[in-house]
């Protein structure tokens, strides 16, 4: 099977429910290999594009094609090529890790020798027999990941794959997820952590109301976007008279004039124990494009 | 349709209801209450049938009677006056310990295989043998005649009931045979849950979703779940009426009201699974319809003559269970016609044939929102 290079190509895709338009008309391309992410607020149509891109759901218009498929026309085959990890944990409790795994085996008629490949991926191999009940969120989350990967799709669409789970199992997450992308496979996150977005994306896209508001790497985004900063050391407190000896910093705009002053009397008063950059967060970048919070 | 999904998804969901302690439980009521019927039938009715057996050449013939017994007791007459002097004439009234009488020429089996028609006699005390169940020791000895000298005529039978009762307390002594019915209808609630319990678990836990991007279609989820619904009922049908005892008369058209029965089932259950949304709902949905069940069975069989004609009789004709029960009854009874069966399996497949339409009808619309779900 050979891949475009371009595995999503997503032309102003719409989609409307009842007289709410929840995706407004979004283009965007992911590049084999990469991890997309598509980032936003809760309601702002992550989901529903997901649900597009995967042929859930139709388009109201627009198109889109999907590792090499067209999402409407080419449903089935576009099934065969993609992999999904949804937002709600939606394993049967009742069967153990395995069967879960042995019953996605019987749907895509995959040898069930493929269930233990994945189970080592996912680290779960040792708790293979336990009913998926006794698992904790993160295991769960990896389960579905494993489930997602059984058939070796090129394309993996993770919608908000570390919601809820606490740090460390966030982390085993995310750990997982570069695994894959090491491994070559083309991953589409949607997430609302923007930390997380930043660690794990090569291209990010912000979307706010169905609208993408922005779409490049983090980095770009934060040169582009983000306030350019110094955070200075001082000895002492800069507002106290009384000579403090205590240290203390300062985040100074490299922008604001008044700053820039700040920084130089205190250059001339030897003040400054240490200067360092300050980049700017993926969040603050949002924020400022956006001109919402993300969650 | 995917015959590998719909294989997959049914094979899925016949290992997740043995592991399912609800549906588990389910699944075992009609064997549990067949296995009642059974005990509180042999605790009530644990008397010994006394026969007095006229039958020289040791024919074969005597065995149906051993097996329509549970508990018979056979003396041995010297003679057929024996017999006959013991019970007396058709219709007479006369005190006799002995249920039944039969008396079986000395080569009745020679003289069958010869193409002859040699002459049973069989004598009955009505007070201690019901109707029902005197027709089908009569149909038992006419298929043995037949077995031994099909494809010739078979022999002839005479009956003679002394203490004939009289209707009402004979169809009582026959209430016996609502039983098997009673555990049969019962059984066939196990589908009208089960179905729809399993397509409301796949949107509820939302696993729906993950089946809509795999390659199994909706249909496809549908149809494994008809097809797991059905294989159980069947299956719970069939046994729940071999622990009762049920396969008496006519054998096949009971098998085909079980057949026919378990389709219903099922039917309505995905009736019910394309309405609502929640194992909840399904669940309270299907023990608040249980009664087109349990309703009918108080009005066939016996208990028609004892209620006689009135307009809750008539109302209770309005639901299709009934003509199963009817069917199954009468099939059980051996004393099924062809008018009253034809109208029996007519109303049950149309009912059958209505019942999935409008389930078809009904998830079409919610395969259009299904991802939504």
């Amino acid at each position: 099977m050979i891949m475009p290079e371009l595995m999503i190509e997503a032309q102003d895709l719409r989609r409307n429910f009842s007289s709410k338009e929840a995706v407004a008309g979004i283009s965007f391309t992911t590049r084999r290999g990469e991890i997309f992410g598509l980032l936003g607020p809760n309601g702002a149509g992550k989901t529903t594009t997901i649900r597009m891109l995967t042929g859930q759901i139709d388009p109201s218009s627009g198109s889109a094609v999907v590792a090499g498929c067209d999402v409407v026309k080419e449903r089935t085959r576009l099934k065969e090529r993609i992999g999904v990890v949804f937002e709600e944990q939606n394993l049967y409790e009742r069967l153990s890790a395995r069967l879960n795994l042995q019953f996605s085996c019987w749907l895509y008629g995959l040898p069930e020798s493929r269930v233990d490949e994945v189970l080592d991926l996912v680290r779960l191999r040792d708790r293979a027999k336990d009913k998926v009940r006794t698992f904790s969120n993160g295991m769960r989350q990896r389960l579905m990941i494993a489930r997602a990967l059984l058939h070796c799709p090129p394309l993996l669409f993770l919608d908000e794959p570390s919601r809820g789970l606490d740090p460390i199992s966030a982390r085993e997450v995310r750990q997982t997820i570069k695994q894959l992308s090491d491994a070559g496979t083309t991953i589409l996150l949607t997430t609302h952590l923007m930390d997380e977005a930043d660690q794990l994306c090569q291209r990010v896209a912000f979307i706010v109301n169905g609208r993408l508001v922005a779409n490049d790497t983090p980095r770009n985004l934060k040169l582009a976007h983000g306030q350019r900063a110094l955070l200075v050391t001082l000895a002492g407190d800069p507002g106290s008279q009384n000579g403090n000896s205590a240290l203390c910093e300062m985040t100074l705009s490299l922008d604001d004039p008044a700053d820039q002053q700040r920084l130089a009397t205190w250059m001339t008063q030897d003040k400054v124990r240490a200067i360092h950059s300050r980049e700017a967060t993926l969040e603050e970048v949002f924020i400022e494009v956006a001109g919402v919070r993300p969650a | 349709m995917h015959i590998r999904s719909i294989l997959a998804i049914a094979r899925k969901d016949a290992l997740d209801i043995l592991l399912n302690k609800a549906t588990l439980t389910l699944l075992l009521t009609p064997i549990f209450l067949a296995v009642l019927f059974v005990v509180i039938g042999a605790l009530l009715g644990s008397h010994t049938t006394n026969a007095l057996v006229y039958n020289p050449g040791k024919s074969g013939v005597e065995q149906i009677i051993n097996s329509a017994f549970s508990d018979i007791k056979i003396t041995y007459a010297n003679s057929p006056g024996n017999v006959a002097a013991t019970f007396g004439p058709d219709g007479t009234h006369k005190n006799t310990s002995y249920a039944l009488g039969l008396v079986v020429p000395a080569d009745f089996d020679a003289n069958l295989r010869a193409g002859g028609h040699p002459q049973l006699n069989l004598y009955v005390d009505g007070s201690q043998v019901g109707n029902v169940q005197s027709q089908l020791l009569l149909r038992a000895l006419t298929d043995y005649a037949r077995s031994v000298a099909n494809p010739q005529p078979p022999a002839s039978i005479t009956v003679a009931t002394v203490n004939p009762p009289s209707p009402a307390n004979n169809d009582l002594q026959d209430i016996g045979q609502v039983y098997s019915t009673a555990i049969l209808l019962s059984s066939f609630l196990v589908g009208t849950s089960l179905v729809p319990g399993l397509l409301a678990e796949e949107k509820e836990k939302k696993t729906l979703r993950m089946l809509m991007v795999s390659p199994a279609s909706f249909s496809d989820v549908v149809a494994a779940k008809l097809l797991v619904g059905l294989v159980y009922q069947l299956l719970l049908a069939m046994v729940a009426l071999g622990i009762k005892g049920g396969y008496t008369g006519e054998v096949p058209l009971v098998l085909l009201f079980v057949l026919l029965g378990s389709c219903f089932s099922v039917s309505l259950g995905l009736l019910i699974g394309s309405i609502f949304q929640t194992t909840t709902a399904t669940g309270a949905f299907s023990g608040m319809i249980s009664f087109i069940y349990i309703l009918p069975i108080f009005f066939v069989g016996p208990f028609v003559q004892l209620l006689g004609s009135n307009p809750f009789t008539q109302l209770i004709k309005v639901l299709p269970t009934y003509y199963i029960a009817d069917g199954a009854i009468n099939a059980i009874q051996g004393q099924a016609t062809f008018s009253a069966t034809l109208l029996d399996v007519s109303v049950i497949l149309a009912s059958i044939v209505l019942l999935f339409l409008v389930a078809v009808w009904s998830l079409r619309r919610q395969a259009a929102v299904v991802s939504t779900i």
